[in-house]
């Protein structure tokens, strides 16, 4: 079944592991990485396990796992704390932000990069350069401006904010660039004008990088908690995260909170292991540029 | 008159391109339009409006006058400004400590698998997907004190008494550093893992040929190459650190007795707890300053090692 022999790249090459000390070497590194991975997997699992357990067997009984699989507390807890309303808020939420993400931050790159008008390369520097401005400092201001323009206790803020994301335009530009510019001078000629040329040429053939910034956005919007507890908290539009936030300074029973807690990592531990090989490849490729 | 035929020709041509020029650019400028009005709402206008707004007072949201630098006095002299600085220093210091090897061991070790390969990929990739707020939350649970915190129920089996964990001043803030490092390390070895594999194993069967170790190859092949790479993640890690707020916002509130608090999370107290926007914007502006000279003196320096 090894395959020891058939190594082909990296440090270690197959004449070390001929020596019996590296072959001893490589099975405990092997362990080593079986238990970087078993860290890396059991802290969810642990949760998802506990969450079965009830408020007395979760603080007097010292054990892992819970005395019985019992799915009717979820439905309690989801019932009580009204999850669904948070679901379904959440929902739009990412929704909408994905929808803004791939129109906003796609529109700009195609102008920087294939318009390219008088003034864009000042533009793409000025986009690179909020790269590296610290992000956070921001918020007051930005909170201020919201309130002013009474937007408030709407998902606008949330939808547009990620609309203005450096790192999707770069990640755009860069794909785009790479596109053949003879197809795009062919529709030009037959008469597209810019809008068409994103929508029915760049567009349909970026769907990979589209895929990436959809991903991405999905996480980002599900994960966020900030500017959503900012603009949305006590106005009935409270998203997973803002309720999560508000245990904080709620007298929640601990179990109730790890079961808020496994509803909110379920989506995107779905959504991982569905597309778990597009993510780990697209972080690879992507990454290094960000 | 040929001549003359063909010089109105070649106004005309000029005058033609000029105005499909302007056609051109103000179509571009047009297509940006929108995605820059976002930009300015949401990034650039905020961050000179948070300059403006630290020099004045206000009430409520309402600026009232212009007071100077009073409201930076005011944040140096308040008693949590020292502690919340020296707890961001402590921040940065333990990632680095903690956070910015580990991925690059990580890479070195995964890339070396023959075996499993894409399970310890996906596997250390995993906790980037748990929700920050669901991490913190959950890793609250697993320092729990007592006898019932797992990590007490795990040391208990090795006979080591429960300990308080996130209560102790002096774990708290490694802690919080290896939650944060639980969450982000394996996305950044994936990082790292590209530029590996990027390495040209030429270059290690010429150092092999002239007689190098396994840690020879380490040292003079993997991290040279990796360098330029470090250096870059190295000081993204470092404005993100600096930037510490709900880590400790959720997991201990600052505590105990101000042992972990951070600076943005003065932001936030005086922003969203005391409603005090000028002095809010003081602190982010202070924390910006900070981070934008570390940049300016990080690319200097980037700059004279490159030549």
């Amino acid at each position: 079944m090894s395959r020891l022999q058939d190594k082909e790249n990296g440090i270690i090459t197959r004449s070390d592991l001929r020596r019996p000390g590296v072959r001893i070497l490589y099975y405990a590194l092997f362990t080593v990485c079986l238990l970087i991975t078993l860290i890396s997997i059991a802290p969810p699992v642990w949760i998802m396990l506990s969450s079965f357990k009830d408020i007395k067997e979760f603080t007097l009984s010292p054990s892992i796992l819970p005395k019985e699989f019992d799915f009717s507390k979820f439905v309690r807890t989801w019932n009580d704390l009204k999850f669904y309303k948070f679901y379904i808020n959440s929902l739009y939420s990412v929704a909408g932000s994905v929808i803004c993400a791939i129109v906003f931050n796609g529109l700009l790159a195609f102008a920087l990069s294939i318009i390219k008008p008088k003034g864009s390369k000042l533009v793409y520097a000025l986009v690179l350069g909020s790269l590296m401005v610290p992000a956070t400092t921001s918020i007051v201001p930005l909170f201020i401006n919201i309130n002013k323009l009474g937007l408030s206790g709407t998902f606008y803020p949330l939808w547009f904010s990620i609309g203005a994301n450096a790192f999707y335009v770069v990640l755009y530009k860069q794909y785009f660039d790479t596109l053949p510019k003879s197809i795009i001078e062919a529709a030009r000629i037959d008469g597209c004008n810019n809008l068409q040329i994103f929508s029915r040429i760049v567009m349909p053939l970026s769907k990979p990088i589209t895929m990436v910034v959809a991903m991405y956005a999905v996480n980002c919007a599900w994960s966020d908690f900030l500017l959503p507890y900012l603009v949305l908290n006590n106005s009935g539009l409270e998203t997973v995260m803002v309720r999560l936030f508000q245990f904080r300074n709620g007298k929640t029973a601990d179990v109730d909170i790890i079961r808020a807690i496994v509803f909110a990592i379920i989506p995107p531990i779905l959504l991982f292991t569905a597309f778990q090989k597009q993510i780990t490849q697209s972080s690879t490729h992507s990454g290094i540029k960000g | 008159m040929l001549d003359r035929m063909l010089e109105v020709n070649k106004k005309r041509i000029t005058k033609y391109k000029m105005s499909e020029n302007l056609k051109h650019n103000m179509g571009g400028w047009l297509v940006m339009a929108p995605t820059l009005l976002l930009f300015a709402f949401f990034v650039w206008e905020p961050l000179l409006e948070s300059v403006r707004l630290s020099f004045y007072s206000a009430k409520g949201m309402k600026l009232i006058e212009f007071v100077g630098f009073k409201n930076y006095i005011d944040v140096f002299r308040h008693p949590d400004f020292l502690p919340a600085v020296r707890n961001t220093f402590s921040y940065t210091i333990w990632s680095l400590v903690i956070g910015f090897l580990v991925p690059i061991v990580l890479a070195i070790l995964i890339n070396e698998m023959v075996h499993a390969k894409s399970l310890f990929r996906v596997g250390i990739y995993f906790p980037n997907v748990v929700p920050g707020l669901a991490t913190v939350l959950m890793w609250g649970f697993i320092f729990k004190p007592g006898k019932t915190g797992v990590l007490n129920i795990i040391l208990g089996q090795f006979g080591i008494e429960p300990m308080v964990w996130l209560s102790n001043p002096k774990l708290t803030i490694p802690l919080i550093v290896l939650t944060m490092t639980w969450k982000a390390a394996g996305a950044t070895a994936l990082i790292y893992l590209a530029a590996l594999q990027g390495i040209n194993p030429e270059l290690y069967e010429a150092a092999i040929i002239d007689g190098a170790g396994i840690w020879d190859r380490i040292r003079h092949v993997t991290i040279p190459n990796l360098r330029n790479l470090a250096r870059t993640l190295l000081i993204l890690q470092v404005i993100a650190v600096f930037q510490i707020l709900y880590e400790p916002l959720v997991m201990t509130n600052g505590g105990p007795n101000n042992a972990s608090i951070s600076i943005m999370q003065l932001v936030f107290k005086y922003a969203f707890e005391k409603f005090d926007y000028p002095k809010a914007a003081a602190v982010s502006v202070i924390i910006s300053i900070f981070l934008i000279s570390l940049t300016a003196v990080y690319n200097k320096f980037n700059k004279e090692l490159d030549i």
